[in-house]
Protein backbone atom coordinates (compact mmCIF):
# COMPACT_ATOMS: atom_id res chain seq x y z
CA UNK A 1 0.00 0.00 0.00
CA UNK A 2 0.93 3.10 -1.28
CA UNK A 3 -0.46 6.90 -0.63
CA UNK A 4 0.28 9.63 -2.90
CA UNK A 5 -0.99 13.25 -3.68
CA UNK A 6 -3.15 13.53 -7.04
CA UNK A 7 -1.11 13.62 -9.96
CA UNK A 8 -0.31 12.86 -13.93
CA UNK A 9 -2.53 9.44 -13.94
CA UNK A 10 -1.20 7.47 -16.93
CA UNK A 11 2.40 7.82 -15.43
CA UNK A 12 1.34 6.36 -12.12
CA UNK A 13 -0.55 3.67 -12.56
CA UNK A 14 2.50 2.34 -15.23
CA UNK A 15 5.26 2.99 -12.50
CA UNK A 16 2.51 1.65 -9.66
CA UNK A 17 2.42 -1.96 -11.78
CA UNK A 18 5.45 -1.96 -12.35
CA UNK A 19 6.27 -1.92 -8.33
CA UNK A 20 3.27 -4.66 -8.19
CA UNK A 21 1.69 -1.58 -5.35
CA UNK A 22 -1.99 -0.85 -4.35
CA UNK A 23 -2.04 2.75 -4.48
CA UNK A 24 -3.94 5.60 -3.33
CA UNK A 25 -4.80 8.82 -3.98
CA UNK A 26 -5.60 11.49 -1.87
CA UNK A 27 -7.80 13.95 -3.68
CA UNK A 28 -10.17 16.92 -2.68
CA UNK A 29 -12.91 17.00 -4.90
CA UNK A 30 -15.43 14.39 -6.32
CA UNK A 31 -14.45 15.19 -9.55
CA UNK A 32 -11.00 14.37 -9.14
CA UNK A 33 -12.20 11.21 -7.25
CA UNK A 34 -13.92 10.39 -10.11
CA UNK A 35 -11.26 10.81 -12.80
CA UNK A 36 -8.99 8.68 -10.29
CA UNK A 37 -11.74 5.51 -9.71
CA UNK A 38 -11.79 5.68 -13.93
CA UNK A 39 -8.10 4.18 -13.35
CA UNK A 40 -9.12 1.84 -11.19
CA UNK A 41 -6.91 3.03 -8.61
CA UNK A 42 -8.17 3.88 -5.02
CA UNK A 43 -9.21 6.70 -3.60
CA UNK A 44 -9.06 9.00 -0.20
CA UNK A 45 -10.47 12.53 0.67
CA UNK A 46 -8.06 15.09 1.91
CA UNK A 47 -10.55 16.63 5.02
CA UNK A 48 -9.63 19.57 7.16
CA UNK A 49 -11.66 21.37 9.34
CA UNK A 50 -13.59 23.17 6.79
CA UNK A 51 -15.02 19.96 4.45
CA UNK A 52 -18.54 19.49 4.79
CA UNK A 53 -18.36 15.76 6.39
CA UNK A 54 -21.86 14.76 5.25
CA UNK A 55 -21.22 14.75 1.92
CA UNK A 56 -17.82 12.17 2.29
CA UNK A 57 -19.66 9.52 4.14
CA UNK A 58 -18.28 6.19 4.18
CA UNK A 59 -15.71 7.20 2.23
CA UNK A 60 -11.68 7.15 3.36
CA UNK A 61 -10.95 10.29 5.18
CA UNK A 62 -7.11 11.44 5.39
CA UNK A 63 -6.22 14.42 7.84
CA UNK A 64 -2.77 16.51 7.10
CA UNK A 65 -1.84 17.13 10.57
CA UNK A 66 1.64 19.39 11.52
CA UNK A 67 -0.44 20.35 14.54
CA UNK A 68 -2.18 19.86 17.87
CA UNK A 69 -5.54 21.08 16.71
CA UNK A 70 -5.43 19.01 13.51
CA UNK A 71 -4.18 15.97 14.86
CA UNK A 72 -7.00 15.92 17.20
CA UNK A 73 -9.38 16.65 14.15
CA UNK A 74 -8.32 13.39 12.93
CA UNK A 75 -9.32 11.85 16.15
CA UNK A 76 -12.45 13.16 16.29
CA UNK A 77 -13.62 12.96 12.96
CA UNK A 78 -12.11 9.24 12.62
CA UNK A 79 -10.27 9.45 9.94
CA UNK A 80 -8.46 6.67 8.46
CA UNK A 81 -5.10 8.42 7.89
CA UNK A 82 -3.34 11.06 10.18
CA UNK A 83 -0.53 12.26 7.45
CA UNK A 84 2.27 14.14 8.63
CA UNK A 85 1.85 14.20 12.64
CA UNK A 86 4.56 16.51 12.96
CA UNK A 87 7.34 18.44 11.12
CA UNK A 88 9.96 20.35 12.64
CA UNK A 89 8.16 20.48 15.63
CA UNK A 90 6.65 17.58 17.58
CA UNK A 91 3.03 17.75 17.97
CA UNK A 92 2.69 14.05 18.86
CA UNK A 93 2.27 12.33 22.10
CA UNK A 94 1.94 9.01 24.07
CA UNK A 95 -2.04 10.24 24.58
CA UNK A 96 -2.69 10.80 21.17
CA UNK A 97 -1.23 7.84 19.89
CA UNK A 98 -3.38 6.13 22.03
CA UNK A 99 -6.06 7.31 20.92
CA UNK A 100 -5.09 6.47 17.44
CA UNK A 101 -4.87 3.44 18.20
CA UNK A 102 -7.89 3.37 19.97
CA UNK A 103 -9.82 4.28 16.68
CA UNK A 104 -7.84 2.09 14.08
CA UNK A 105 -6.16 5.24 12.60
CA UNK A 106 -2.90 4.80 10.45
CA UNK A 107 0.16 7.13 11.13
CA UNK A 108 1.65 7.84 7.66
CA UNK A 109 5.07 9.46 7.23
CA UNK A 110 5.31 11.18 3.51
CA UNK A 111 8.57 10.25 2.67
CA UNK A 112 8.87 13.23 -0.42
CA UNK A 113 8.52 16.09 2.16
CA UNK A 114 11.23 14.70 4.34
CA UNK A 115 13.71 13.78 1.37
CA UNK A 116 13.12 17.22 -0.08
CA UNK A 117 14.01 19.48 3.38
CA UNK A 118 17.77 20.64 3.44
CA UNK A 119 19.74 18.44 6.13
CA UNK A 120 19.01 20.96 8.77
CA UNK A 121 15.41 20.80 8.90
CA UNK A 122 15.46 16.71 8.27
CA UNK A 123 17.29 15.95 10.79
CA UNK A 124 14.82 17.49 13.28
CA UNK A 125 12.20 15.50 11.04
CA UNK A 126 13.98 12.66 12.06
CA UNK A 127 14.47 13.20 15.66
CA UNK A 128 10.69 14.06 15.77
CA UNK A 129 9.73 10.51 13.79
CA UNK A 130 12.14 8.67 15.45
CA UNK A 131 9.78 9.57 18.64
CA UNK A 132 6.16 9.09 17.12
CA UNK A 133 7.51 5.50 16.06
CA UNK A 134 8.40 4.89 19.50
CA UNK A 135 4.76 5.71 20.95
CA UNK A 136 3.42 4.28 18.09
CA UNK A 137 5.38 0.89 18.94
CA UNK A 138 4.41 1.01 23.02
CA UNK A 139 0.26 1.66 22.09
CA UNK A 140 0.67 -0.33 19.02
CA UNK A 141 -0.57 2.10 16.43
CA UNK A 142 -0.28 1.28 13.05
CA UNK A 143 2.87 3.53 11.29
CA UNK A 144 3.62 3.78 7.58
CA UNK A 145 6.08 5.27 5.35
CA UNK A 146 4.35 6.24 2.17
CA UNK A 147 6.04 7.93 -1.00
CA UNK A 148 3.83 10.82 -1.14
CA UNK A 149 4.68 12.76 -3.50
CA UNK A 150 3.07 14.84 -6.49
CA UNK A 151 5.30 13.26 -8.93
CA UNK A 152 5.05 9.60 -10.79
CA UNK A 153 8.86 9.34 -10.24
CA UNK A 154 8.66 9.96 -6.15
CA UNK A 155 7.52 6.68 -5.84
CA UNK A 156 9.36 4.61 -4.04
CA UNK A 157 9.46 0.83 -3.81
CA UNK A 158 8.05 -1.09 -0.95
CA UNK A 159 11.61 -2.54 0.03
CA UNK A 160 12.61 1.17 0.25
CA UNK A 161 9.85 2.33 2.67
CA UNK A 162 9.97 -0.93 4.64
CA UNK A 163 13.82 -0.36 5.10
CA UNK A 164 12.69 3.51 6.16
CA UNK A 165 10.25 2.51 8.57
CA UNK A 166 12.33 -0.21 10.05
CA UNK A 167 15.26 2.03 10.75
CA UNK A 168 12.83 4.77 12.43
CA UNK A 169 12.83 1.61 14.79
CA UNK A 170 9.73 -0.07 13.76
CA UNK A 171 10.16 -3.59 13.97
CA UNK A 172 10.66 -5.94 10.83
CA UNK A 173 7.54 -7.75 11.21
CA UNK A 174 5.72 -4.79 11.98
CA UNK A 175 7.11 -2.89 9.47
CA UNK A 176 6.08 -5.64 6.54
CA UNK A 177 2.48 -6.09 8.07
CA UNK A 178 1.27 -2.68 7.73
CA UNK A 179 2.30 -2.07 4.23
CA UNK A 180 1.17 -4.97 2.98
CA UNK A 181 -2.28 -4.53 4.35
CA UNK A 182 -4.68 -4.40 1.24
CA UNK A 183 -7.44 -2.35 0.77
CA UNK A 184 -10.79 -3.45 -0.49
CA UNK B 1 75.01 -10.62 12.59
CA UNK B 2 71.35 -10.32 12.59
CA UNK B 3 69.48 -11.64 9.55
CA UNK B 4 66.79 -10.19 8.47
CA UNK B 5 63.83 -11.74 6.92
CA UNK B 6 61.47 -10.80 4.26
CA UNK B 7 57.75 -12.05 6.09
CA UNK B 8 55.19 -12.20 3.27
CA UNK B 9 52.33 -10.45 4.29
CA UNK B 10 49.76 -12.79 4.91
CA UNK B 11 46.01 -12.79 3.71
CA UNK B 12 43.04 -12.77 6.23
CA UNK B 13 41.71 -15.71 5.73
CA UNK B 14 38.24 -15.94 4.00
CA UNK B 15 36.53 -17.37 7.42
CA UNK B 16 38.20 -14.47 9.66
CA UNK B 17 37.06 -11.86 7.30
CA UNK B 18 34.18 -9.62 8.01
CA UNK B 19 30.78 -11.03 6.69
CA UNK B 20 29.33 -8.83 3.66
CA UNK B 21 26.11 -9.09 1.79
CA UNK B 22 25.38 -7.56 -1.76
CA UNK B 23 22.59 -5.73 -3.02
CA UNK B 24 21.08 -6.01 -6.23
CA UNK B 25 19.79 -2.43 -7.49
CA UNK B 26 18.05 -1.55 -10.99
CA UNK B 27 18.20 2.19 -11.84
CA UNK B 28 14.57 2.84 -13.77
CA UNK B 29 14.00 5.83 -16.19
CA UNK B 30 17.14 6.92 -17.09
CA UNK B 31 20.63 5.82 -18.98
CA UNK B 32 23.43 6.69 -16.23
CA UNK B 33 27.15 6.10 -16.49
CA UNK B 34 28.85 4.29 -14.04
CA UNK B 35 30.99 7.20 -12.84
CA UNK B 36 27.93 9.75 -12.67
CA UNK B 37 26.29 6.80 -10.83
CA UNK B 38 29.12 6.42 -8.51
CA UNK B 39 29.34 10.15 -7.52
CA UNK B 40 25.34 10.59 -7.17
CA UNK B 41 25.02 7.33 -4.85
CA UNK B 42 28.21 8.53 -3.06
CA UNK B 43 26.76 12.36 -2.19
CA UNK B 44 23.38 11.17 -1.02
CA UNK B 45 24.02 8.67 1.05
CA UNK B 46 26.88 10.59 3.36
CA UNK B 47 24.77 13.92 3.34
CA UNK B 48 22.09 11.17 5.06
CA UNK B 49 23.96 9.18 7.66
CA UNK B 50 27.30 11.15 7.84
CA UNK B 51 31.17 10.12 7.46
CA UNK B 52 30.69 7.98 10.41
CA UNK B 53 27.31 6.00 9.08
CA UNK B 54 29.00 5.48 5.80
CA UNK B 55 32.03 4.02 7.37
CA UNK B 56 29.60 1.69 9.37
CA UNK B 57 27.74 0.65 6.26
CA UNK B 58 31.40 0.74 3.93
CA UNK B 59 29.19 0.36 1.06
CA UNK B 60 31.30 -0.49 -2.55
CA UNK B 61 30.01 -1.01 -6.38
CA UNK B 62 30.80 -4.18 -6.99
CA UNK B 63 29.63 -4.19 -10.46
CA UNK B 64 27.92 -2.17 -12.99
CA UNK B 65 26.21 -3.41 -16.37
CA UNK B 66 23.04 -2.25 -18.16
CA UNK B 67 21.44 0.05 -15.48
CA UNK B 68 21.90 -2.95 -12.73
CA UNK B 69 24.18 -2.47 -9.86
CA UNK B 70 25.55 -4.73 -7.13
CA UNK B 71 26.60 -2.97 -4.38
CA UNK B 72 28.74 -4.39 -1.50
CA UNK B 73 28.05 -3.54 2.40
CA UNK B 74 29.02 -4.91 5.87
CA UNK B 75 26.34 -7.62 7.16
CA UNK B 76 23.28 -6.23 9.00
CA UNK B 77 23.72 -3.29 7.46
CA UNK B 78 21.42 -4.12 3.96
CA UNK B 79 18.61 -2.28 5.65
CA UNK B 80 20.00 0.85 6.17
CA UNK B 81 21.81 0.96 2.30
CA UNK B 82 18.19 -0.05 0.81
CA UNK B 83 16.40 2.79 3.03
CA UNK B 84 19.62 5.36 1.98
CA UNK B 85 18.65 4.54 -1.96
CA UNK B 86 15.13 6.58 -1.35
CA UNK B 87 16.66 9.52 -1.02
CA UNK B 88 18.36 9.08 -4.41
CA UNK B 89 16.29 10.75 -6.91
CA UNK B 90 18.40 12.84 -9.62
CA UNK B 91 21.70 11.79 -10.82
CA UNK B 92 22.98 14.59 -12.99
CA UNK B 93 20.28 15.80 -13.43
CA UNK B 94 17.93 12.94 -14.63
CA UNK B 95 15.33 11.87 -12.53
CA UNK B 96 15.67 8.26 -11.26
CA UNK B 97 14.39 5.45 -8.68
CA UNK B 98 16.46 2.75 -7.38
CA UNK B 99 14.58 -0.48 -7.39
CA UNK B 100 16.47 -3.19 -4.88
CA UNK B 101 15.91 -6.33 -5.98
CA UNK B 102 17.38 -8.83 -4.62
CA UNK B 103 19.91 -9.33 -1.54
CA UNK B 104 22.39 -12.12 -1.56
CA UNK B 105 25.33 -13.11 0.70
CA UNK B 106 26.83 -14.43 -2.40
CA UNK B 107 27.57 -12.23 -6.30
CA UNK B 108 27.04 -15.61 -7.95
CA UNK B 109 23.10 -15.47 -7.05
CA UNK B 110 22.56 -12.07 -7.84
CA UNK B 111 24.73 -12.58 -11.37
CA UNK B 112 22.36 -14.68 -12.27
CA UNK B 113 19.71 -13.32 -10.67
CA UNK B 114 20.12 -10.20 -12.99
CA UNK B 115 21.91 -12.38 -16.16
CA UNK B 116 25.05 -9.91 -16.08
CA UNK B 117 27.68 -12.82 -16.79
Amino acid sequence: MDIVYGQPLKELLQVSSYFKEQLIVLVNTELQEAAVKKKYLKTCFLVNEKTDLNKIKNKRKAVIGGSVAANEFAVKIGANYLLQPCNEKQFFDLGLAKKLSENNITVVLMFDELRGKNSFERHLYWKNYLEVVNYCKRKGTKFIVASGGTDPLALRPRKVRRALAEILGLPKEKAKEYLSEEIK
Amino acid sequence: MVKIEKKKKKTIPLSKRERKRYVLIEILNADVAEKDFYFGFWIELLGFFGSRGLAEINPRIVLYKNNKVIVKCKRGKETELIAGLGFINKIRNKKVILNPLLTSGTIKKLKTEAQMN
